[in-house]
């Protein structure tokens, strides 16, 4: 790699100094709307979210809650004629709402990259596993076939396939599922990336291939000071490698903090009901997020206040009114969206 | 391989099938070839010279047999491939059927190309301006094409290029005077064989009306065909991840979607092809081009058995290699269906 581009992967400072030090990636008023048959689907309902350098941040949420259609909309990945997004994400200085498709494909796979869920589907089933990698090296950088296939390799190696040199020949569906999925993660990391998008990237792996790939995951974040957000339904995951958490509920941040302030303090009604917790628990957080009685809110019409107060045990008139994720009860930086201040 | 191997082999007996239809059907209509071969002999003759003459021939030619006897014999020559000679003069079936197969095939991969590369150009077009001015417009031309009487139309072009205008030959295959004599039988081959380049632009000229013709018959289906492939494929994960990569729509076209896509349009060309080459055969009439067709329809008036067994026989087996075809190219573009090397 060129020390340019080295440059300007550390985050100092862009020339108009819109993204501070260590935050790689800062969100403003993010909106993403459908049009469908019924209206228009706001997915995603004004979010505001910093990434910082390096951190894991774990993006949480029943189904529908707009968690892909958030990290989508970070690059573009669900603009189409049907697609509104406005708001803004800074990134190295350029505005990734207003830029242009032509400007938005030199960030995508190279500055932010996305690891899908699904890597059977994800992958392209009629090419080997290692011309995708290089396709995606190639794509970014002016480097010749042998040399992204070599790196392929390597990258192969990194993420701890068995045997990477007859790895990057197969097919995806030679490969076994974990295998496939260190693909997936091995294309992510092709460009090193300094935004690592992963939607669910273990859920379709029985459990300890899960921790495999979680551990590669973490090991190479680690090691490359790689941001990732992360989507995940599982608590384990979360407790394991999140820094920090935010969680989504009907299009919106309803609560964020650190990992420990937001597993062991919860704040909102919605995360308490997620997490289940009784106020004892105090040893490490594990399983899947739990049923909250009632269904998500997922239809084109949203109550001006809170949406969550239908299913709330402790709404009342006050949770009519808009509400703002701001500092309330919790520790210094640990924020919520709940205007009621008696259930805490 | 194996599969292919097994299914030449399945067809067996879909090739006897139809041969015992064929010979049933060509003796159960009436008319006898004896009759018209007596009749050809002497016009002056009386009606009992005629009547004599008429059962010389037909014990000649075996047809005096009982009909179970005559099937035994002709599967008997059909398992040893004696595919007999015509009852008219001396000429074998294979050499006939030899001959006008080429042609045949000629008109028949001309068309395909022709409706592919149509219906390939415009159903990705409306697949990718989805819901806009120019899918609506190929969406409407292709429904126009599936309903317009092409043969008509084909007749129409035989008016305007080839007679009004005089840009085109409406009739044949290449003019005698080129004096071709095939090697092959493929014109394009054996210009290259023989060293005779002139013969390619003539040959392009006969080709243009008929198999314009009828690729238009069928660019329309295969549009259709290729625009909901196209999106389906579309629609797929991979293509996100292409995106994902940074590719540029172009490029996920070209690399992600459109070997994708070939795998069910793969199908059903294979398909399809049946009914092009009916189509063809009906073609070869309007535009005397001599191929299977013709050489068929003749050997049905005349009740000429052979040929009319032979020929039907030929156009089966051509449908059974596009299918080993269809197949072997299936396993080219998948790999998921090759053998699992890893
Ligand atoms: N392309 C689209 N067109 C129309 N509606 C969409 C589209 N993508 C997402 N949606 C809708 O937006 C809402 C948010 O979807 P999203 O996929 O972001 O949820 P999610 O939080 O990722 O859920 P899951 O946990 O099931 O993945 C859902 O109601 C979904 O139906
Ligand atoms: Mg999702």
């Amino acid at each position: 790699m060129t020390a340019v581009s080295d440059v300007s992967k550390t985050g100092e400072p862009a020339a108009n100094g819109r993204v501070a030090g260590d935050e790689v990636l800062r969100v403003r008023d993010l909106h993403v709307t459908f049009d469908v048959r019924a209206g228009r689907l706001p997915a995603v309902a004004g979010v505001d979210l910093t990434l910082r350098r390096g951190e894991v941040l774990a993006l949480v949420g029943e189904s529908g809650s707009g968690k892909s259609a958030l990290s989508m909309a970070l690059v573009g990945l669900n603009r189409g004629p049907r697609t509104t997004i406005t708001g803004s994400v800074e990134f190295n200085g350029m505005d990734l709402v207003r830029a242009s498709d032509r400007e938005l494909r030199k960030v995508r796979g190279n500055g932010i990259a996305v690891v899908f869920q699904d890597a059977l589907a994800a992958l392209n089933p009629l090419h080997r596993a290692g011309a995708q990698v290089a396709e995606m090296i190639t794509t970014h950088r002016a480097v010749g076939k042998d040399a992204a296939w070599n790196r392929a390799i390597e990258l192969f190696t990194d993420v701890g396939m068995a045997d990477p040199h007859r790895a990057v020949r197969a097919y995806p569906h030679e490969l076994s599922g974990g295998m496939r999925q260190r693909v997936m993660i091995a294309l992510g990391l092709a460009n090193n990336p300094d935004v690592l998008i992963a939607d669910e990237p273990t859920t379709a792996l029985d459990v300890t291939i899960q921790a495999q790939v979680l551990e590669v995951l973490k090991e190479l974040q680690r090691e490359h000071h790689t941001s990732i957000i992360l989507i995940t339904h599982d608590l384990g995951v979360v407790a394991e490698v999140a820094d920090r958490i935010a969680v989504m509920y009907a299009g919106r941040i309803v609560e964020y903090g650190t990992r420990d302030q937001v597993l062991f303090d919860p704040q909102h009604p919605y995360t308490r009901g997620l997490l289940d917790v009784v106020p004892s628990l105090t040893g490490p957080v594990t399983g899947r997020l739990s049923a909250i009685p009632g269904s998500a809110v997922t239809g084109v019409e949203r109550p001006p206040g809170c949406a969550f107060a239908p299913r709330c045990r402790l709404a009342g008139p006050e949770c009519e009114q808009p509400v703002e994720l701001r500092q309330r009860g919790g520790e210094q930086g640990h924020l919520d969206a709940c205007t009621k201040e008696d259930h805490r | 391989m194996k599969r292919a191997l097994l299914r030449l082999l399945a067809v067996i007996p879909v090739l006897l099938a139809l041969s015992t239809i064929v010979f049933l059907a060509m003796r159960w209509i009436p008319g006898s070839p004896a009759t018209s071969l007596a009749a050809g002999g002497n016009m002056n003759a009386t009606a009992e010279e005629f009547t004599q003459s008429e059962e010389r021939i037909r014990v000649a030619l075996g047809l005096d047999q009982p009909l179970w006897k005559q099937y035994l014999t002709f599967l008997g020559d059909l398992v040893t491939l004696d595919f007999g000679t015509s009852f008219y003069g001396s000429n074998s079936v294979l050499k006939l059927v030899g001959e006008a197969l080429p042609a045949t095939i000629e008109l028949t991969v001309a068309a395909m190309l022709i409706a592919i590369l149509i219906g390939v150009v415009t159903g990705v077009i409306a697949a990718w301006k989805k819901d806009t001015v120019v899918d609506g417009a190929i969406r409407v031309g292709a429904t126009v094409s599936f309903s317009l009487p092409w043969f008509a139309l084909g007749i129409l072009g035989v008016v305007v290029f080839g007679v009004v205008l005089g840009w085109l030959p409406i009739i044949g295959r290449l003019p005698n005077s080129l004096g071709y004599h095939p090697t092959t039988g493929f014109v394009l081959l054996d210009a290259i064989l023989q060293n005779r380049p002139e013969l390619v632009w003539p040959w392009v000229k006969h080709l243009i009306l008929p198999a314009t013709t009828l690729a238009l018959s069928m660019a329309g289906f295969i549009t259709r065909i290729v625009r909901t492939a196209v999106l389906e494929v579309l629609g797929d994960d991979f293509v996100r991840t292409a995106r994902m990569k940074g590719l540029s729509e172009s490029a996920v076209l070209r690399h992600h979607v459109l070997r994708n896509a070939a795998l069910p349009i793969v199908t059903v060309l294979g398909l399809q092809f049946g009914a092009l080459l009916g189509g063809s055969l009906i073609t070869e009439m309007v535009f005397a081009y001599p191929g299977v067709g013709n050489l068929l329809v003749s050997a049905v008036h005349q009740r000429d058995y052979p040929i009319v067994q032979g020929a039907a026989l030929a156009v089966a087996f051509l449908f059974v290699m596009v299918n080993v075809v269809v197949d072997l190219l299936y396993l080219v573009l998948d790999p998921r269906l090759r053998k699992v090397t890893a």
